[in-house]
């Protein structure tokens, strides 16, 4: 009986899987695409805001269909509440941000999901209290993204030891920098141009050292204790395991 | 001076909606004049101290992002003179400026967001959207002040037994510091699954319950609602059918003064001004009362 109920379970969390990995992976850029030919290559600003906005409601609605339970709630909302205070405890040094770090450690914990929910959130609450702006579904997307890819990498086990740390600490504050700086170039006249990708990428490199550094350090010092409190309340309460 | 922030959220999230989304569509010389006189007129008005603390930082950027343009795009007829056999042209520049322009006036009107779009206005909107993720969103701006009251306490508790931050080797007063943290954090997500058992004893997410907001949707928010919709459709139509297209390359697009292009700017400008009009009509009402008694 509970041998059967879990394979439900099982079969069910892979099913979600599958049709998550489905929705980034292909919906998104199809609709990136049906963007950009209808509006005849003209106004990404407006455009991509939108699409990044779009882009994370299937998490949204997913999140909303499954009807969370309360413990599951509060845990996310914890996790984000930690990355916020993070970023205004180090708001003095710029970029250097824990949100990818602590985001991350959600995803390695709790599942690719609940990564992309404290990242998107931790945009919009940082952002309620540093000034929303056009950058926040930006910021909203790229570090739900992150958690994401973190919450896949911690599934598969791979992101025990200090090397994968470090490389996914530099590979996500470098993807960080890209995506912001996407909009950095679309933000200046509504166009996108490889040779203003190029120079907006080079310009922003120290902020791409810092945020990669800052991702290295907070994720070493952090990734370990954090993450055995949260596998003890996982195995405390049973609970995120479905 | 805060009668726009009286109405009704959904009012003021679709007014800043269409502002913005109009503001970042039109590069049209007299829609880029409208949108930064409002834009400014409006700081000025709703969040004068940061808008003039921001100006420093903004200021430079609008010269960088002006003076930057000329010098990546060398498209136009106009040229002026050359830069290493590069050619700078009239065009480049006033687009760099117009560029600037827009940007800049997205941030007031995001500056003005925040100050009119409080928390609260934000979340009650998103509940009605998306209620799990409004929650989630509220929850945790609660806990960030709780997690900052709780860090006094364990410091203090901490203290008693030695492991105090303000004294002490730098070593030392680090390792208390890294305690305290970990304690709160530990403490953080118990708390949390307390909470959450407590919400769900309390019958979170049964059928039938209601819940309590303080915006209530009255008669002026609809009129209000109905005229900042008729005026965005409005400019809707007029870009579909071309009136506000603008090129700036290869040269400048003329200036057309059609009975259809002033009615179209006299429309964005009453979309844009709406809240300069109710906080001016307010200030007089207040003025003639105050005149009265």
């Amino acid at each position: 009986m509970q041998a059967q109920s879990a394979a439900r379970a099982n079969n069910f969390a892979r099913k979600r899987l599958i049709f998550s990995s489905i929705i980034i992976f292909v919906i998104i850029p199809i609709v990136m695409i049906v963007g950009v030919t209808m509006f005849n290559d003209r106004k990404y600003n407006l455009i991509s805001m939108i699409i990044v906005l779009l882009a994370c409601v299937p998490f949204f609605i997913s999140f909303e269909r499954r009807k969370p339970q309360p413990r599951e709630i509060l845990t996310i909302a914890v996790m984000s509440a930690i990355s916020v205070a993070g970023r205004a405890a180090f708001i003095w040094i710029p970029a250097f941000k824990p949100v990818t770090a602590i985001t991350a450690i959600t995803g390695f914990a709790f599942g690719a999901e609940a990564g992309f929910l404290t990242g998107a959130t931790s945009a919009i609450a940082s952002n309620i209290f540093f000034g929303q702006g056009p950058w926040t579904p930006f910021q909203m997307f790229t570090w739900g993204i992150l958690g994401y890819i973190a919450g896949l990498l911690g599934q598969k086990g791979w992101m025990k030891s200090k090397i994968a740390l470090i490389v996914f600490g530099t590979v996500a504050g470098v993807l960080y920098s890209f995506c912001m700086d996407i909009w950095t170039v679309i933000s200046y006249d509504g166009l996108f141009s490889w040779k203003r990708y190029l120079i907006a990428i080079s310009t922003a490199i120290p902020f791409t050292i810092v945020y990669a550094v800052s991702n290295v350090i907070f994720l070493l010092i952090l990734a370990k204790p954090i993450g055995e409190k949260l596998e003890r309340i996982k195995v405390k309460y049973g609970m995120l395991n479905n | 001076m805060k009668a726009f922030e009286m109405y009704h959220p959904i009012v003021l999230f679709a007014y800043f909606a269409s502002v913005i989304g109009l503001s970042m569509f039109y590069m049209h010389p007299v829609y880029l004049i409208i949108t930064c006189t409002a834009a400014i007129t409006l700081s000025l008005l709703l969040n004068r101290k940061s808008f003039l603390s921001g100006l420093k930082f903004f200021v430079p950027m609008f010269l960088i992002a002006a003076i930057i343009n000329p010098l990546i795009s060398h498209n136009g007829e106009i040229i002026l003179f050359y830069i290493d056999y590069n050619a700078i042209t009239l065009e480049a520049i006033v687009y760099g400026f117009a560029m600037s322009i827009m940007i800049c006036s997205v941030i007031f009107w995001f500056g003005c967001y925040n100050a009119v779009m409080t928390s609260d206005k934000f979340l009650y909107l998103f509940s009605k959207l998306s209620p799990a993720l409004a929650l989630v969103i509220s929850l945790t701006l609660r806990l960030v002040p709780r997690f900052k009251y709780q860090i006094t306490v364990i410091a203090h508790a901490q203290k008693t037994i030695g492991m105090d931050i303000s004294a002490g080797s730098p070593w030392q007063r680090g390792k208390s510091g890294i305690r305290i943290l970990s304690i709160l954090i530990t403490w953080a997500l118990e708390n949390a699954i307390e909470t959450a058992d407590s919400m769900k004893a309390r019958g979170y997410g049964l059928k039938n319950r209601s819940t309590f907001s303080l915006f209530i949707f009255e008669k002026r928010d609809g009129f209000m609602l109905g005229i900042i919709l008729t005026l965005l459709f409005t400019n809707i139509l007029g870009s579909y059918f071309g009136v506000t297209t603008y090129y700036f390359y290869p040269t400048f697009t003329e200036l057309t003064v059609t009975p259809i292009s002033i009615g179209l700017y006299i429309s964005y400008a009453s979309l844009l001004i709406i809240p300069i009009v109710i906080e001016i009509q307010e200030a007089i009402k207040w003025r003639s009362l105050k005149y009265n008694m």
